[in-house]
């Protein structure tokens, strides 16, 4: 006996539909997340609590949302992303492909972003662009301080949990990658608090997916360090698009891969030249105000 | 217009030096075909080359007229696929009815109402249509089992890969599993492997039997059973005579194999003998002994 059913022509990719509602369920998975709803509470706290604190430079308080919702997101998402490998055997044989799968979880990191958009909205509205605090950046360059410092990095860690998750099979590897870019960053601006004029050291500096960008003078204001806020934006955007893309190679075939390759070998290029340009635009030294 | 079938033509796999399946060819179509076969025989790689996990080292793979080695034609035949494998882990937090609706999701399921109406389906069928709101880790070994059978179920494949799906399951809802794969058989691709070789003779009309890699057996069930009759007999004591004897429930000894006596007491043959005598006698080609006692 042969039974015959219908079919249509062989598709690579899911439907828009499948995927929107893959992307919702991840995302759904990643609200209710324990490490992320504890971002979410304590970035909202912290926010909150600093209203009306005057501080003596931004950095002292604006890197805390870069923490909880950039490494801890970073954290939620591997997690996330970790948590179907044992199903591995199920999932994999089913029509959506793994970069599918990795590309809607990496449509979660949405979540993070926005939360991050609310919390900028947040932090001006209790710390004016106006205040000495920021430095002697412009207004839009203090803008994109805080862009670069609190909204990036809640876009990217959780891309970077992802691209992690699809590729580490260490459990506390998101961990260990936090407390990496924690002990690169303060070493980084140990440094640079030292040697505010040199300009390796001012690449060192914006080598990382968050940096600061003032310092308050122990003389008193606040010190202006090197850089373009607006192409270390640039840069941080390079970094999440290799982040997705680092994700979306494993799994990838034929000419998916290929292209995948292609895309890595631009967005690292352009991120080349982007953290270049950082580091050589904006202020050519440093300044206090 | 996609035949419910699979073909395999010369088909060998490797594992570095260890050869898994050397020169399988089979046809199979729409019925339930059984995998028997020692550990370590082969019966997982075979089960999971034809469920699209693993690529061959050698030879040809057709599942539905789809070649599973071209991207798009793989996603074609994994549409049609349904696959239960030996170990299935689940993620934790899941609930049996959230991680069989996540699978469905996958399979391309994505209207809710439709979507939830047959993952209530599936658990149903699987006698799980009370626990679905229950956590899979809370769950029994039979259970979460079934909760991986329920998966596979979704949207009556056309192919159904089960590998040792009644492991664990009583024998209540072993009876049931048999009647829901005897009816999904009459359209679809049914194969399953066990070691249960009394779920093989009251389900499946073919048998497949592998060892080392290779097919010993490939025909109708009746048919190798029919191999082993005449060489049944009980005795009050092992007969040396016998590839394999053990003492069963009564206090006798069931002998396998070898030359009977005249006068011995011959009795039906099972599938179990007859796969005993295919194996020679005993699980490790060992020569005849006493099994268990």
């Amino acid at each position: 006996m042969t039974a015959t059913l219908t079919s249509g022509p062989p598709a690579t990719s899911p439907g828009r539909a499948t995927f929107t509602a893959l992307a919702i369920r991840e995302t759904r998975r990643l609200v209710l997340n324990p490490v992320f709803l504890f971002a979410v509470v304590i970035t909202a706290w912290w926010t909150w609590a600093g209203r009306g604190t005057a501080v003596a430079d931004i950095g002292l308080v604006n890197a805390f949302t870069a923490i909880f919702l950039g490494g801890f997101g970073m954290m939620a998402t591997y997690w996330l992303t970790r948590s179907m490998r044992a199903s591995e055997p199920v999932v994999g044989v089913t029509p959506i492909t793994l970069p599918a799968r990795t590309a809607a979880l990496c449509a979660v990191a949405i979540v993070p972003f926005g939360y991050g958009c609310l919390a900028l909205i947040a932090f001006l509205h209790f710390h004016s662009a106006s205040d000495p605090a920021y430095g002697a950046f412009s207004p839009s360059a203090r803008i994109a301080v805080v862009v670069g410092q609190i909204v990036i990095p809640a876009l990217g860690g959780p891309l970077l949990g992802v691209a992690l998750g699809r590729w580490v099979r260490f459990p506390g590897a998101a961990l260990v990658l936090f407390l990496v870019f924690w002990s690169w960053v303060s070493l980084v601006t140990v440094v640079s608090g030292s040697h505010p004029d040199s300009v390796p050291v001012a690449v060192l500096r914006l080598f990382a997916g968050f940096t600061f960008f003032a310092l308050h003078s122990d003389a008193g204001g606040v010190t202006a360090w090197r850089g373009s806020p607006w192409f270390f934006i640039g840069w941080q955007l390079a970094l999440c698009a290799i982040a997705v893309l680092v994700a979306l190679l494993r799994g990838a075939e034929g000419r998916v891969r290929t292209r995948i390759i292609r895309a890595l070998g631009i967005a690292g290029v352009a991120a080349l030249i982007l953290l270049v340009l950082a580091a050589l635009g904006g202020f050519t030294y440093p300044l206090t105000a | 217009m996609v035949t419910a079938s699979i073909s395999l033509r010369g088909v060998g796999r490797t594992f570095g030096a260890t050869r898994a399946l050397a020169g399988v060819d089979l046809d199979l179509k729409p019925g339930v075909t059984g995998l028997l076969g020692p550990n370590g025989a082969g019966k997982t790689t075979l089960l999971r080359l034809l469920a699209t996990a693993l690529p061959p080292s050698q030879g040809q793979v057709s599942v539905l007229g789809l070649d599973p080695e071209v991207p798009a034609e793989r996603t074609g035949i994994r549409r049609h696929l349904g696959y239960q494998p030996q170990e299935t882990g689940f993620p934790r937090g899941f609930t049996a009815f959230a991680f069989v609706d996540y699978i469905a999701l996958l399979k391309e399921q994505s209207q809710p109402a439709a979507r939830h109406a047959e993952v209530r389906r599936v658990l149903d069928l699987v006698g799980l249509g009370g626990l679905g709101a229950k956590r899979i880790r809370a769950m029994s070994g039979g259970q979460r089992r079934r909760v991986s059978l329920a998966q596979a179920l979704l949207g009556s494949p056309a192919v159904l890969i089960l590998d040792e799906p009644t492991t664990g399951v009583d024998p209540e809802q072993r009876v049931v599993l048999r009647a829901v794969l005897a009816e999904l058989a009459r359209t679809s691709v049914v194969v399953l492997s066990t070691h249960q070789t009394e779920d093989v003779a009251a389900l499946c009309e073919r048998v497949i039997v592998l060892d080392r890699g290779r097919v010993r057996y490939d025909g109708p069930v009746t048919e190798l059973t029919g191999q082993a009759a005449g060489r049944v007999w009980l005795a009050d004591e092992p007969d040396p005579a016998a590839s394999i004897s053990w003492r069963t429930g009564t206090g006798r000894y069931r002998n396998v194999g070898g030359r009977a006596r005249d006068g011995v007491e011959h009795v039906e043959p099972s599938l179990e003998d007859a796969y005993l005598l295919l194996r020679g006698g005993s699980p490790e080609h060992e020569p005849a002994q006493e099994a268990a006692s």
